[in-house]
């Protein structure tokens, strides 16, 4: 066993034997250009001028007050492309090159990564093809509109349900026919070893920033951050940072989807086993032969039975807790922050946004108004809601608010 | 002996090579695919691997990957497959079966109780596409011991260095893929697959079976002299899809394709 690869009893690399070199030719590459001074300073440079960053760790002063709690959002929808996502394709692209590879792929669900994806390929003239379930396809018809006219091919996923999941299985497979001239971009925080501990290098530059921020902002570390989980890759970036300040809670937020007790959710973590998928071994939903079940969230970032191998190890040692916010609860949550504060948020930032309202009731429960209020709370804004306006407009229309 | 084993001895004494085929279990119900099984047998099949049907089958082609979402739509499950085998072997099939399965299946039944429900079963062997050398430790460590069911080794046209390692502890035969990919796409083997295949014979105490993209026994032909058979998966559920299922088609296949390898 390659122990490198495993976070506590998760991780590993579980992969055809033809993939086992691409993965050990990916690891190498990576440890030796994130020593590589020219490689940090190259990709320094694309976030600061073409992302945008360092993005804001923005004070949301009437959400705090609303909810009783200070709240500092770090503003990831404002990166260019509208999500944390970029980040990671930074990195990930501009290691394919220095690999000398022609060609990227990649799997997407809302299409926030194969759009990211598509980007940096455009930005680096890359082939690009993007894998993506039918179904996700007819629901994110504008983000693969978008892909298109960056140049990538999109490619329809029929097999399974049709969504992610399965987009990523047909990635998986195309890249170990052609490994050898071809780069896998994983857009979240899973899939074999190295791919966890790359995501989380390129994503650590929130909570780094994050970290910088509110030192200058308060003087003091926060008492807790928050992000929404799908496979986690915004929520492993949030934390980080904070991993090793043991003062700082960490809490990531699932979709319950239309509540866990329905059975319609993507709660890995509160409901599922640990098994192996996408060439990992962590926590995911499953049926009772083991197969794996279908999500269910109405944001299609956080649609995804598993979860990333560093936060299921994270849960075991108690070190970050994971909670969830049901489909309804992330709605209001979301109308809420754009009455208040001008910001439409992702649906799946949302998630994160409606259990921060939760956290802070319980907070001034258990210490009071007075000292709550001086609790410090900073949940991580993984994207911008303009994505969702089609599934926001049909979520209102179901429930009347437009009548 | 292992079964499996005892088979290869034979056919090194007759100086024979080997005809594999895979079936997708329960595809496309369990009585159809007992009769294609006891028809294959009766072709002259060596060996028959048993697909046990995964939600997410990273390692096949749509073929198989269809056959895998049928098979469990109509109610597969590995609790009945196990039942399935034990059912054969009580009706006098003897011939090595292999299960082809995904890792996620073992764990979620147990890995210790996965193991000795096999060999209860009369499972032989076990080919586990999403299970390289590094993570096999803990199975290998329920299978130890017993002689029922052995871990088929897996090697690929890129493994190079990695060849002699896997093979260091490798038992029955080792499965050569023939091409970067995914299972069914056609005999178009990788570029180098003569000169890999070399290199697994020179470091290969065991027989070295051709899998991945068969689809006749002209396909291997060129290779005949570097392989020890052939293994025959998506190709020949395609057939059985297109002939209903018929068991006399598939007895027929089996027994060309084994004695066209042996001309």
């Amino acid at each position: 066993m390659n122990k490198r690869a495993y976070y506590g009893n998760y991780g590993g690399q579980f992969v055809a034997e033809s993939l086992m070199n691409a993965l050990e030719e990916l690891d190498a590459a990576f440890e030796e250009a994130i020593l590589d001074e020219s490689f940090q300073n190259e990709c320094g440079y694309y976030l600061k001028q073409y992302v945008g960053r360092e993005t804001p760790l923005y004070f949301a002063e009437r959400l705090s007050r609303e909810y009783g709690m200070k709240i500092y959002l770090k503003r990831e929808d404002l990166n260019h492309t509208g999500a944390h996502k970029i980040n990671n394709v930074i990195g990930q692209i501009l290691l394919a090159k220095r690999m000398g590879k022609k060609k990227v792929i990649a799997e997407t669900g809302a299409g926030q990564h194969g759009v990211a994806t598509a980007t940096g390929a455009a930005l680096f003239d890359l082939a690009c093809t993007v894998y993506m379930g039918e179904e996700d396809i007819r629901r994110q018809s504008l983000n693969v509109m978008r892909m298109r006219m960056l140049g990538a091919e999109v490619v329809s996923v029929r097999s399974g349900s049709n969504t992610l999941k399965d987009a990523t299985n047909e990635a998986i497979r195309v890249w170990a026919k052609h490994a050898e001239d071809t780069f896998y971009v994983i857009g979240s925080a899973v899939g074999p070893y190295p791919y966890p501990k790359i995501v989380k290098t390129f994503q650590s530059v929130i909570s780094r920033e994050a970290k910088k921020q509110i030192l200058e902002a308060e003087g003091r570390l926060p008492d807790a951050v928050m992000a929404c989980v799908g496979g986690g890759s915004n929520s492993i970036g949030m934390f980080a940072e904070f991993i090793a300040e043991e003062s700082v809670k960490l809490i990531g937020v699932e979709a319950a989807g239309k509540g866990i007790e329905t059975g319609e959710h993507a709660a890995a973590m509160a409901l599922g086993q640990p098994g192996v998928l996408h060439g990992m071994r962590s926590y995911l939903l499953q049926d009772s032969d083991g197969n794996i079940k279908l999500a269910h969230s109405i944001s299609a970032g956080l649609d995804y039975p598993g979860v990333g191998p560093e936060h299921a190890c994270l849960k075991d040692s108690g070190r970050a807790s994971y909670v969830s916010a049901t489909d309804d609860e992330a709605m209001e949550a979301l109308l809420e922050l754009c009455k208040l504060e001008g910001i439409i948020p992702a649906i799946e930032s949302a998630h994160a946004l409606a259990y921060a309202k939760k956290f802070a009731e319980q907070t001034v429960q258990r210490m009071g108004k007075k000292e709550a209020g001086e609790q410090i709370l900073i949940v991580c804004l993984s994207g911008r809601g303009d994505k969702d306006v089609n599934t926001i407009a049909d979520y209102l229309d179901g429930r009347g608010y437009l009548n | 002996m292992n079964r499996i084993e005892e088979k290869m001895r034979q056919l090194k004494e007759k100086q024979e090579k080997a005809f594999i085929t895979y079936y997708t279990a329960g595809f496309p119900d369990f009585a159809a695919t007992k009769e294609i099984i006891k028809a294959q047998e009766r072709g002259g099949c060596d060996v028959i691997e048993l697909g046990v049907p995964f939600s997410d089958p990273i390692a096949d082609g749509p073929v198989i990957q269809n056959a895998s979402a049928r098979a469990i739509q109509n109610g597969a499950s590995i609790k009945k497959i196990f039942a399935l085998v034990q059912q054969m072997r009580s009706e006098g099939v003897s011939v090595p079966i292999v299960f082809m399965l995904y890792y996620n299946t073992i764990l979620h039944y147990g890995i210790q109780e996965f193991a000795q429900k096999c060999g209860e079963a009369g499972v032989d062997g076990l080919i586990v596409p999403d299970l390289p050398l590094e993570e096999q430790e803990e199975l290998m460590r329920s299978l130890a011991g017993s002689d029922h069911t052995i871990l088929i080794q897996l090697v690929s046209p890129v493994s190079g260095a990695r060849i002699s390692k896997i093979l260091e502890h490798a038992r029955g035969f080792v499965y050569c893929v023939s091409s970067m990919g995914v299972t069914g796409q056609g005999a178009d083997f990788h570029r180098e697959i003569k000169t890999y295949l070399e290199k697994v014979r020179e470091v290969s105490p065991i027989p070295i079976m051709m899998g991945f993209g068969i689809r006749t026994s002209d396909d291997v032909k060129p290779l005949r002299n570097l392989i020890d058979g052939a293994i025959v998966g998506s190709n020949f559920i395609q057939m059985m899809e297109e002939n209903n299922f018929d068991p006399t088609v598939a007895e027929n296949y089996c027994s060309k394709f084994k004695t066209e390898l042996n001309e």
